[in-house]
């Protein structure tokens, strides 16, 4: 069955657990060209030999990076740039940002950065800094950011935006979430002037049965998370909602940033500030040393 | 501070959240630690996100030749300094009988050592212009006995009571030296693990690395002589310091014989465990 999402090329970062490898196992289903982003070697072989065994025509590769690392990030631009040009006109459709982790103490990576800050938000940002000459370079392409509806839980703390002094997990983790949001709608407001065939969307996948709260964490915190996935909906099912926002079908509307299940919704009222999206940017930027990326 | 305030141990735990918490307050850094990649990853990204000058230079703190090339490099940089911070330290897990001499030198060598030859050649090359400010990693540690840990904890004690002469002796000169005794830090999977073996109690005495540094730099601004990160942990000692030493020794020891049969006996690997172990 010829879809729209037949032959397009499409970057999905942690693509090796969870919502990520259900979305790359859709999309290969669907005969898109799926290239993977895992953070361990043995994982992402796995996950390329079973979308291979789904769909060998739609040849999925995968590259491993860890990404809470802003250089491991731009040695994977690098080398998707690499694995583009080797198959044809370097041109990228569509970009998912889903990796995500869940840190309970606090950790920081080598670079200094909080662990979820850098994973959750800062990669995605930088990411999408990276490709996106290779995004504009196709007739049309999407960037989907996985965001979640816990961003609503709070509102930025400028004075301490990885909250290193009062660190709490999973405050930490909401931040990272609703920053996501306001990056996506100042990216949004930056391509309509540089490139307005590009669009972006943060995602809510809902509640999703996923091992993430159980990676690394104290076991009280891995029996909270088994209850609550209990309640979740399948990888599956998320999987469609940001499917539906890869799918040039469905029209972006302006000002709509943030959906459900490929339904639009309205994010916190945090999450519609424009100003602190615009200074949630310079700050961004001054963090990722993209002050004079194409997007400044 | 006006000056480079030189961090030991920089790219480890609490190093990095020192060093973030110096650029963040807009202090100039110099890194050191053992490996260079992760130095210049740090470096650079400190510079860009605080604007701060960072300056790094690799150097194994357990080798005497190495610490004088460093100490060597620094003259002749002719880099005036405002503070340091000693964090470089380390113990190896396993019982005294089952550590090698060669770890028992690295212990008292990186722990000891290093930290009494970076504070007297930093002194000389401070700027007397602004008060100089040191701050040494001791542990909780420092205030106990410890069986399982005995060489670690008296290295810690050292460091203490080395800190609390020198404040003295200083005092009046426009220098301030603070230790901190931090209870276990969650800075590496060994030392989460142990922590978590400890139940809830160590859930309870561990502050994290962010809070503990930022703490750290007040105490140290202000002039105090040790900083207990957590409140529970400043009347844990409180209440430690009215036990003779004997009966303290004999409590840890029974803590920890528990905590590390759960751990399945971390004595089979002998990994150098970075500073802070749980105390
Ligand atoms: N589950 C939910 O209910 C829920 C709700 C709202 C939003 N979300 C969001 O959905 C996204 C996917 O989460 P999930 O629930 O599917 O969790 P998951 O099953 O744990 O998947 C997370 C993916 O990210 C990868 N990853 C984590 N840290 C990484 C790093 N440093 N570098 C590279 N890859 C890394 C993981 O790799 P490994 O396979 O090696 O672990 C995995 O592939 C996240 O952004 C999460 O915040 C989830």
């Amino acid at each position: 069955m010829a879809t729209n999402l037949t032959g397009k090329t499409i970057v999905i970062t942690g693509a090796t657990s969870g919502i990520g490898l259900a979305t790359a196992e859709e999309l290969t289903r669907r005969g898109a060209h799926v290239i993977g982003v895992g953070r361990s070697v043995g994982r992402c072989r796995a996950a390329e030999e079973r979308l291979a065994a789904l769909n060998p025509a739609a040849r999925p590769a995968f590259c491993t990076a860890d990404l809470a690392l802003q250089s491991e990030v731009r040695r994977l631009a690098g080398e998707i740039r690499g694995l583009l040009a080797a198959r044809g006109p370097a041109a990228l459709d569509g970009l998912v940002n889903n990796a995500g982790t869940f840190t309970y103490w606090l950790a920081l990576t080598t670079e200094g950065f909080e662990t979820q800050w850098a994973v959750n938000y800062l990669a995605p940002f930088l990411l999408t800094h990276e490709l996106l000459p290779l995004l504009a370079a196709a007739p049309t392409a999407r960037i989907v950011t996985v965001s979640s509806e816990s961003h609503a839980h709070t509102s930025l703390r400028w004075a301490d935006i990885q909250l290193r002094r009062r660190y709490n997990g999973l405050l930490a983790y909401q931040q990272t979430k609703l920053a996501d949001i306001l990056f996506t709608a100042e990216l949004n407001r930056r391509l309509r002037g540089q490139a307005p065939h590009v669009h972006a969307f943060a995602a809510d996948p809902g509640l999703v049965d996923t091992p993430i709260g159980q990676k690394g964490t104290p076991e009280l915190v891995q029996w909270v998370w088994q209850r609550r996935r209990d309640a979740g909906i399948p990888p599956a099912k998320a999987a469609q909602g940001i499917i539906a926002l890869l799918d040039e079908g469905l029209a972006p509307r302006p000002d709509t940033v943030y959906w459900r299940h490929g339904q639009p919704r309205q994010p916190s009222r945090q999450a519609q500030d424009a100003a602190a999206a615009q200074r949630l940017w310079a700050l961004s930027e001054q963090m990722c040393g993209t002050n004079n990326g194409s997007l400044s | 501070m006006k000056s480079y305030v030189l961090i030991t141990g920089a790219t480890g735990g609490l190093g990095k959240a020192f060093a973030v918490e110096c650029a963040s307050r807009g202090w100039p850094l110099y890194l050191t630690d053992l490996r260079p990649e992760p130095l210049e990853l740090l470096a650079g990204a400190l510079h860009r996100t605080y604007g701060v000058p960072v300056r790094w230079r690799a150097c194994d703190l357990t080798d005497a030749g190495q610490r004088t090339a460093l100490c060597e490099a620094l003259r002749s940089e002719q880099a005036r300094f405002g503070g340091l911070i000693n964090v470089a330290g380390g113990d190896h897990e396993g019982l005294f009988c089952e550590q090698t001499s060669a770890q028992l030198r690295s212990i008292v060598r990186l722990n000891i050592e290093a930290t009494i030859e970076m504070t007297h050649a930093l002194l000389r090359l401070r700027d007397a212009s602004e008060t100089f400010r040191i701050v040494n990693v001791a542990s909780l540690a420092a205030f106990y006995p410890m069986p399982y840990k005995a060489t670690y904890a008296a290295s810690k004690r050292f460091l203490l009571d080395f800190s609390l002469a020198l404040r003295q002796e200083l005092a009046g000169q426009g220098v301030t030296v603070t230790a901190l005794c931090p209870a276990g830090l969650p800075t590496t999977p060994a030392c989460i693990a142990a922590i978590e073996a400890q139940g809830v109690m160590g859930q309870l005495t561990t502050q994290n690395t962010g809070a503990a540094a930022a703490g750290t730099l007040d105490a140290a601004l202000a002039g105090k002589a040790v900083y207990i990160p957590g409140l529970l942990n400043r009347l844990l000692r409180a209440l430690g310091g009215l036990v003779p030493p004997t009966v303290v020794a004999w409590f840890i020891g029974r803590r920890w014989g528990a905590a590390r049969r759960d751990l399945g006996n971390p004595a089979e690997s002998s990994i150098l465990v970075p500073e802070a172990s749980p105390a």
